[in-house]
């Protein structure tokens, strides 16, 4: 499994398709968080929608990479189309992690803030709950499941507002209100953390469904 | 080893692309599956490959080793294709070092035009297939899968082909390939599955006895009066005999070798006067004089 990211991450780096969400990524949480002086909580939140729209971004990128024939050999190498979509999250994840030690540390370069390590908490869980939808976003709306880009980016347009509009059912949505009124990021912890477990329930299903899909296509 | 009993296989409320497939793999067989365009031969070696499940009937005993050469391989990545096959190495449980030694040795055997690092973006049809044939050998495969692997390939890299699918077999792995032309089906498969409307039968298979395992070799002054140098024959790779027929000299070359001898006495200016395929001891199949050549 970790020699089947590494390939991943390494056909992502020398593509170059990173740099798009990345520069996206860098771009807003500099506009978002440039001298902000007020609670992390918020910052935080504002760099995790941040993160919701590049990690659908890199996911549909990492995927939409490989034609059939490369990715044929891929499962074949590995013995199952399971641990490749394992890899490929995986992978997308790890993208996601360097994201995110770089939307913890901007917004204190860029801002006036003491962080504390409950902000430094806060600010990892709420990233990693919108990449963890982000991803299950992506992987629904990748080419393993629709041919055409066109109808997955619409479809992906129309998940990104849901989760971002959606109010009380879509744990972004929960957790951004929540973030954004909150002034104490201990107290903030455990109910992101309890969405984060959502977020992350939700990457199962994408992924289970994926796999669904990709297998009745083959 | 694999069988499939009974495979059926549509796509989505299309029609049957393959029906009531019977097929037994056993280890050594090397086995081509020719039909037309469209008849679902790519489909049938992707559900022989694990890489898509059959609507109908099962395949049991699938080898966990699989090698799988796809009909194209449109090579647009910017990785080398040495770091590539180390990658591919890699996943398929060799150190990295192991899987790097191991691509090289491929690559040189295939002669890779544009070098080991060259990345698989700049490579040529023919020679990004030889990285797809090299990825599906980096750990010898006990099934080999390969979709029309001849297409693209020059001349000599056919050979080496031959001779992977020859060492796979050998090895008590099984093959199992496409091609359209049925002169390379009936030189290299030990059976011919024929696919039409979507039913596979079996049409046996072009020897009866197996593949010419030597090849007669009769090498003559050429007509233009230049002589040719002298070689140690003995001493070239697979020559088991060598003898003198007046001015001509007779080689027994193991069939695997004899593209390379046949080139070396080339090279030394001697005329091919005969070349002739045997079973052992006994003459088989194919008798080329130098009218033929």
């Amino acid at each position: 499994m970790i020699a089947l990211v590494r390939y991943m991450f390494t056909v992502l780096l020398l593509s170059q398709r990173y740099l798009a969400p990345l520069l996206l990524f860098l771009g807003l949480v500099a506009v978002l968080t440039s001298s902000d002086a007020g609670p992390l909580t918020a910052t935080y939140a504002s760099v995790a929608g941040a993160m919701l729209l590049c990690s659908i971004w890199l996911t549909m990128a990492l995927i939409g990479l490989e034609d059939q024939p490369h990715r044929s050999i891929v499962v074949v190498s590995t013995g199952s189309h399971l641990r490749v979509l394992l890899a490929t999250v995986g992978t997308a994840a790890v993208w996601c992690l360097l994201l995110t030690a770089a939307g913890l540390v901007l917004p204190l370069m860029f801002g006036t803030h003491t962080p504390g390590l409950a902000d430094l908490a806060l600010g990892t869980e709420a990233q990693l709950t919108c990449a963890f939808t982000g991803i299950a976003i992506g992987l629904v709306c990748s080419r393993l499941v629709f041919r055409r880009q066109g109808y997955a980016l619409v479809l992906a347009l129309v998940l990104l507002l849901a989760v971002l509009l959606g109010k009380g059912v879509s744990p972004v949505n929960i957790m951004l209100t929540h973030l954004q009124n909150a002034s104490d990021s201990t107290d903030a912890l455990v109910p992101t953390g309890v969405l984060l477990a959502v977020a992350a329930g939700f990457l199962v299903v994408g992924a289970a469904v994926t796999q669904a899909i990709t297998l009745r296509k083959a | 080893m694999l069988r499939c009993e009974a495979v059926g296989k549509r796509y989505g409320r299309g029609r049957w692309i393959l029906r009531d497939v019977d097929m037994k793999v056993s280890a050594g067989d090397v086995l081509a599956v020719v039909g037309s365009n469209g008849s679902g031969k790519s489909t049938l070696l992707r559900i022989l490959a694990g890489l898509s499940q059959p609507t109908s009937g099962s395949v049991s005993r699938r080898p966990s080793h699989i090698g799988y050469v796809p009909d194209r391989f449109t090579a647009h990545d910017r990785i080398s294709a040495i770091s590539y096959l180390t990658h591919m190495g890699r996943i398929r449980g060799l150190s990295a070092s192991a899987a790097r030694t191991r691509g090289d040795h491929l690559l040189e055997r295939l002669s890779l035009v544009g070098g080991r690092d060259a990345s698989l973006r700049t490579l040529s049809k023919g020679n990004a297939q030889k990285v797809a044939l090299a990825q599906a050998l980096l750990v010898q495969p006990d099934l080999l899968v390969l979709d029309e692997p001849w297409s693209g390939l020059d001349a000599s890299a056919h050979g080496v082909l031959a001779e992977f699918i020859d060492e796979a077999a050998a090895r008590g792995g099984a093959v199992v390939f496409t091609d359209h032309r049925e002169a390379i089906t009936e030189t290299h498969a030990s059976g011919v599955y024929v696919i039409s409307d979507g039913r596979v039968t079996l049409h046996g298979g072009r020897h009866a006895g197996g593949r010419a395992s030597m090849v007669e070799l009769v090498l003559a002054v050429p007509p233009t009066g230049v002589m040719p140098v002298e070689v140690n024959w003995s001493a070239l790779p697979g020559v088991v005999d060598s003898a003198r027929r007046g001015e001509e000299v007779v080689l027994r070359v193991a069939w695997e070798h004899s593209d390379a001898v046949l080139l070396t006495a080339l090279q030394h200016r001697w005329s091919v006067a005969g070349l002739t395929g045997t079973v052992g001891e006994h003459d088989h199949r194919f008798d080329v004089r130098r009218s033929a050549l």
